[in-house]
């Protein structure tokens, strides 16, 4: 083998790299850099020398995306499945809704005499300079001394401080009714409802099939005056073969007298508030002063629309009917197959399933494959930084 | 004053080796210019790290470990990014005036030639016969073991008998020897 003589290589290579002068005052200049790089500026001229390259921002960038987004993925709840179904669910319940108005609907509901002690909600009020929107949205916490909401009100007796009872009336039927009628019957609901003042807050109706061998159902919320319940009742149960019945009554009198007993108390805490509020002449005392009727207004509206929906449930009973339609077939069974289709079904079958776990795991996978990708990259731009700084 | 004193180290070495570290990134690099901030760039940072340098280790191969990087990082990340230069930008420098026109003829195929080396096999055909290391101590410049250095120094010295430019120069083999290299 040909190999090139070490002694004339020797001598061409110094030939070739004499005929590169040597720069003038080069030295001068990196003594001069070195010289003036005091221990703080010398690590930053330094590092201004050494170049930093796009492949470690690029890896760094990578690693911290990989790492936030697989992150994100492993440990956040909103993205579980469960909270998906959760949520997949609820919306589905929402279907079937009826035209009623809300229950929690202030001023939609009909009123009592007993609202009539209650504050309009402070709409109005020629003393508040805010909207009771704004002031139910963005409440200041209420002062100390002032009086909170409770959790939990223990009912008083019957009549307790001349009021009449508040009732709150609920009950569920379950009729059994004769196949295919299921329609008629609750437009016969919808008919008797009307008819005693009321109206269906929601009805949901479920189609059987003859085919699939399932039968019709449904599920109807009917309202009605509280006078009205027991009449409904006894007409609903007419309708078909009642298999069971049960009706529940809640005396809330005291829960709804202490909630008018805690909104008068702060209405007249307003009232004073606003005689205050005339009387203030720095703008310090009328900032304090408005802080307090913004905190009051809150409290009163919050308290007034218990009081509402309080108001709404004791006006009218809530009746459950569920109808379910007579001769319930189960789906009939499918005809069992034969080696040779059976066979095959269970092929198709094992491919799908194949398929299905493939995808399932191309997700993970993806994500370790990465994970371990920005994890390399990572050590290797460290290792080679280590090599440098250790030369 | 601390700071001279601590460039003291630095003005040692500079004196000892800058000449010929220049000459050696030259080589590497193909040009003046990124020769002479490879090497200005190499002395400052083993400056920096002297402090690295295990004691009563040999500073030569360590300095040109350091300059052989910067060349490299320098011939990795930055020439591939630049507009190429011309041909003849390598003779930036060249004292051509003086000099005899079939040596600076001689230098240009030498160069043309060694560019035309693959990188690694350029270093240390540059270390060994031009810097004037032992194979020993290019193992310890590039980070390699000995017998690696041996074996890129057959293989560039044998690409380099063949190279065209040093044929047509030499003539039929006035540059070469037979039989390996030991």
């Amino acid at each position: 083998m040909t190999v090139i003589d070490e002694d004339r290589l020797r001598r061409a290579l110094g030939e070739a790299a004499d005929a590169f002068d040597v720069p003038t005052g080069a030295q001068d200049r990196v003594l001069a850099a070195a010289r003036t790089a005091t221990a703080d500026a010398s690590r930053a001229s330094l590092r201004a020398v050494i170049p930093h390259t796009r492949r470690v921002r690029v890896a760094a960038i990578a690693a911290a995306v990989v790492l936030v987004a697989g992150g994100v993925t492993l440990f956040h709840p909103g993205t579980s499945p469960s909270s998906r179904q959760s949520a997949t669910s609820t919306a589905g319940s929402a279907i079937g809704k009826g035209p009623a108005p809300s229950i929690s609907g202030v001023g939609q509901t009909p009123t009592t005499g007993g609202a009539s002690t209650g504050a309009p909600s402070g709409a109005g009020s020629p003393a508040s300079p805010r909207g009771p929107a704004s002031g139910s949205t963005a409440s200041p916490a209420p002062a100390p001394g002032t009086p909170t909401t409770p959790t939990s009100i223990a009912p008083l007796p019957p009549g307790a401080v001349g009021q009449s009872p508040k009732v709150v009336t609920t009950g569920s039927v379950d009729l059994t009714i004769s196949s295919g009628s299921i329609q008629s019957v609750v437009t016969r609901l919808s008919t008797l409802v009307v008819g005693d003042g009321g109206f269906v807050a929601k009805s949901q109706v479920q189609v059987g099939s003859p085919v699939t061998g399932t039968s019709s159902s449904g599920t109807v919320v009917l309202q009605v005056p509280q006078a009205s319940f027991g009449t409904l009742v006894t007409q609903v149960q007419g309708i078909g073969k009642v298999d069971s019945s049960t009706s529940t009554s809640t005396d809330v009198t005291g829960q709804y007298v202490d909630l008018q007993s805690r909104i008068t108390a702060l209405q007249a805490s307003r009232q004073q508030y606003l005689t205050i509020l005339s009387r203030a002449t720095s703008i310090g005392d009328i900032l304090a002063v408005q802080s307090q009727l913004d905190s009051l207004q809150s409290q009163i509206e919050q308290l007034q629309g218990q009081l509402d929906v309080l108001n709404s449930q004791t006006t009218y009973g809530t009746l459950t009917v569920s109808l379910a339609e007579a001769g319930h077939h189960p789906p009939p069974a499918p005809p069992p197959r034969s080696g040779l289709s059976a066979a095959w079904h269970d092929s198709v079958s094992g491919f799908v399933s194949g398929f299905e776990w493939l995808i399932r795991i191309a997700g993970p996978t993806l994500f370790v494959v990465l994970f371990v990708l920005a994890l390399a990259a990572l050590g290797r731009v460290a290792w080679r930084a280590y090599r440098r700084r250790t030369l | 004053m601390r700071s001279h004193e601590e460039v003291d180290d630095l003005e040692a070495w500079l004196k000892e080796g800058y000449a010929r570290s220049f000459r050696t990134a030259c080589l590497i690099l193909g040009n003046r210019s990124d020769a002479e901030e490879a090497v200005q760039e190499a002395y400052l940072r083993a400056w920096r790290f002297r402090a690295s340098l295990a004691t009563g280790a040999d500073v030569k191969p360590w300095l040109y470990r350091v300059v052989v990087n910067t060349c490299n990082s320098k011939l990795r990340d930055e020439i591939p990014h630049r507009d190429r230069r011309s041909d003849g930008d390598h003779l930036d420098g060249v004292s051509s005036i003086e000099d005899l026109p079939g040596r600076v003829a001689r230098s240009q195929d030498v160069a043309r030639a060694l560019q035309d080396l693959p990188l690694h096999l350029r270093v240390v055909v540059v270390l060994r016969y031009y810097a004037d290391l032992s194979e020993r101590e290019i193992a310890t410049a590039i980070g390699r073991r000995q017998g690696t250095v041996k074996s890129r120094l057959h293989e560039g010295r044998r690409l380099l008998a063949q190279h065209p430019a040093l044929l047509s120069e030499t003539g039929a083999d006035p540059l070469s020897e037979s039989g390996d290299l030991r």
